[in-house]
């Protein structure tokens, strides 16, 4: 290559169109050095740092939301700036804000050290807002790779609890699996289209558009199309999707929590916005493909997810269950999104919904998790409407919206996501996902019943067993926070204002 | 004098590879390991490669094989004594076999092989890729640091004692 190539596409390398993420991971470094630095006595600011630093990472960025390199393509081609990159930059920064609010929960708990599981977080969300814009297959799976090595470590972090470890280490096999399958796509992929890296060539075949040009030109090129099953069953196995959920109860269960709602969130948001990507980008061709299998992952996902988590009676495994039947309809979002446009915003909608929903429940659970962070079972919710009416009004309003109940903002979410699969023609798909919705409102309102009303007892019988009050009582600041959320789960219900206009756009 | 290196190295390669599979002592099955890949790196020397051979020799060689040895020092494990194998195992492996054989003769006997090498292609220098690493990938390798960072730290946080100064702090 002559000396003017490389200078063209090293001034490609605008360090500044990643300035968010370039913060977020100076910061984790940061953290690291002030550990060092600082003695003992002071460590307890640092996850007060850590929070500053992910809160001024998320104003920055939306002040400059409409930043200057919105549809262009920066770092020769690995990145694309567009509108739902910046949506999802947003959305993953405030996620990884809540996350490490359940942290300063939780953490102080046990005997772990802290300031890595924010160090990982962090390092985590910038990949995760990496991986929602990248452009090209390797920024893509070097992305997802910083995000799945950084859930390994978190899943396991509580180590001194076996199911931690069995968690982390059924986690570290599936994720491994996951990885390979996506990468034996990925290399299938490039093997129909790429060329090797010779002197000479500029392109690999590993770049979204040129893809999208091949696979316009042979659309029903076989390696292709293998590669492209592959590649969405990888996919599928990271948001949890059917047939590729079974990792899904054990390790929701067995991870602390912070790290469980990470998982429930960021992760499944990150699946899908990289499903968005492809679909609608580089595998924008394979519609006659991709719109059948999707159908048929979310139907068999919603089904799935929704009547395996009827039986479970353990907070932890009911949210990863039920957060199964959630990843069903967001898969029925992107299904709809193929014909219907509109429907990519419904998605980024129903997500948001489903991010305030959740972290307000698992920020009811974090407060109430015991000693043994695993053993969270529906029966230690009993009388928490008397213990604690904040609590029990933040978990009705957060399962009231997951469940999709009117006037919260989970039924918005799930409307919208309806209407477009109703524009979309897809009348089975719909029916299932209202069946669907019948089933969970089951679950979850056998949730908020144990929390709200008394249990009838034989008389004299000894006071439920499982019942306790907060183990830890929520700070001023949590109370701010959970309050927050759930008056934004009821706004959001009746009020979707600029968010849901500009998102329908 | 090209088919002579072929051969040795080709003999070298299957060779430990082999006594791979026969030896009974862990410790020597991973240094045959490592023997067959330095053939298969001189195997690709042959064929222009270098860059591969050199990544092979670095990263299989290198770390994979002294990966292997540290756990098999590590569990420590006597050579013991040869279980039979089940019925199942034996017909598996002869029907696999077989199909090696099969496929081979196929290719031998039917495979209408194009004489002419491909052709000529610039084979990409070190320099190709170096430059290719610090502009186009620039990003990709930056993050990829983190990544290494965060296995380390991971090391670190799940193996480390837990010491009485973290309760108290």
């Amino acid at each position: 290559m002559t000396p003017e190539i490389l200078r063209a596409i090293a001034d490609s390398n605008q360090w500044w169109a990643i300035g968010p993420e370039m913060i977020l991971g100076a910061a984790a470094l940061a953290l690291l050095v002030l550990e060092i630095l600082l003695p003992k006595e002071h460590h307890r600011f640092i996850p007060t740092a850590a929070i500053v630093a992910q809160a001024v990472t998320l104003l920055g960025t939306l002040i400059n939301f409409q930043t200057a390199w919105l549809g262009q393509e920066t770092f020769a081609g690995m990145l694309r700036h567009t509108v739902y990159g910046q949506v999802a930059r947003v959305f993953f920064l405030v996620s990884s804000l809540l996350v490490s609010f359940l942290a300063t929960v939780c953490l102080p708990r046990t005997r772990m050290p802290r300031i890595e599981f924010y160090h990982l977080v962090m390092v985590v969300t910038a990949a995760m807002m990496l991986l929602a814009q990248s452009n090209n297959f390797v920024m893509l799976f070097v992305a997802l790779e910083t995000i799945t090595i950084g859930f390994y470590i978190l899943v396991s972090y509580f180590r001194d609890n076996p199911l931690s470890l069995e968690a982390g280490l059924k986690y570290l096999v599936m994720g491994a699996l996951s990885s390979a399958i996506l990468l034996f796509g990925i290399v299938l992929l490039y093997g129909a289209v790429g060329k090797v890296a010779v002197a000479g060539q500029t392109h690999t075949g590993l770049e979204f558009p040129i893809l999208a040009d091949f696979l316009r030109a042979n659309p029903d090129n076989f390696v292709a199309t293998v590669g492209t099953l592959l590649v969405l069953a990888g996919i599928a196995f990271k948001i949890g999707a059917f047939p590729f959920q079974i990792w899904i109860p054990d390790v929701y269960q067995g991870a602390p929590t912070p790290v469980t709602a990470f998982l429930a969130v960021s992760s499944k948001s990150a699946g899908i916005a990289v499903l968005l990507i492809l679909v609608h980008g580089p595998l924008a061709a394979l519609q006659p493909l991709l719109g059948p299998v999707l159908i048929a992952a979310a139907a068999a996902t919603i089904l799935f997810g929704n009547l395996a988590a009827l039986t479970q009676r353990n907070a932890k495994r009911l949210m990863g269950l039920s957060g199964v039947s959630h990843a069903g309809y967001l898969l029925l979002g992107v299904a709809a999104s193929l014909t219907v446009s509109w429907a990519i915003g419904a998605v980024w909608f129903y997500l948001t919904t489903y991010l305030l929903a959740a972290m307000a429940v698992f920020g009811v659970m974090a407060h109430l998790a015991g000693k043994d962070d695993a053993d969270q079972e529906l029966e230690g919710y009993d009388h928490l409407a008397k213990d604690s009416p904040l609590l029990a009004g933040v978990l009705a309003v957060g399962v009231g919206s997951l469940a999709g109940i009117p006037p919260l903002a989970g039924f918005v979410g799930k409307l919208l996501l309806f209407v477009a699969a109703f524009q979309a023609r897809l009348y089975w798909l719909l029916a299932v996902a209202i069946v669907g919705v019948v089933i969970s409102i089951y679950y979850y309102f056998g949730w908020i019943k144990t929390a709200w009303f008394e249990t009838w007892r034989l008389p004299g019988a000894a006071e439920s067993p499982g019942a306790h009050p907060p183990s830890t009582e929520p700070t001023l600041a949590g109370r701010l926070t959970l309050g927050l959320l759930a008056l934004a789960t009821v706004l959001l219900g009746f009020f979707q204002g600029p968010l849901g206009a500009w998102l329908q756009r | 004098m090209a088919a002579i290196f072929f051969y040795l190295f080709a003999g070298l390669t299957l060779g430990s590879a082999a006594l791979v599979v026969a030896n009974r002592n862990t410790v020597n099955g991973a240094l045959c390991l490592l023997l067959s890949l330095v053939g298969l790196a001189g195997l690709f020397v042959l064929l222009d490669a270098y860059l591969l051979a050199f990544v092979l020799l670095l990263v299989y060689a290198g770390a994979v094989v002294a990966l292997f040895l540290f756990i098999i020092m590590l569990l420590d494990t006597q050579p013991a004594a040869r279980k039979p194998f089940k019925p199942l195992t034996l017909a598996a492996a002869g029907l696999g076999g077989a199909l090696l054989v099969m496929g081979v003769l196929s290719f031998l006997t039917r495979a209408r092989l194009a004489l002419a090498g491909p052709a000529e292609t610039a084979v990409p220098s070190l320099k190709a890729y170096a430059e290719r690493l610090f502009t186009t990938y620039l990003l990709p390798v930056q993050v990829v640091g983190f990544l290494l960072l965060g296995a380390m730290l991971g090391v670190v946080v799940l193996s480390k004692k837990l010491d009485s100064a973290e309760k108290a702090r």
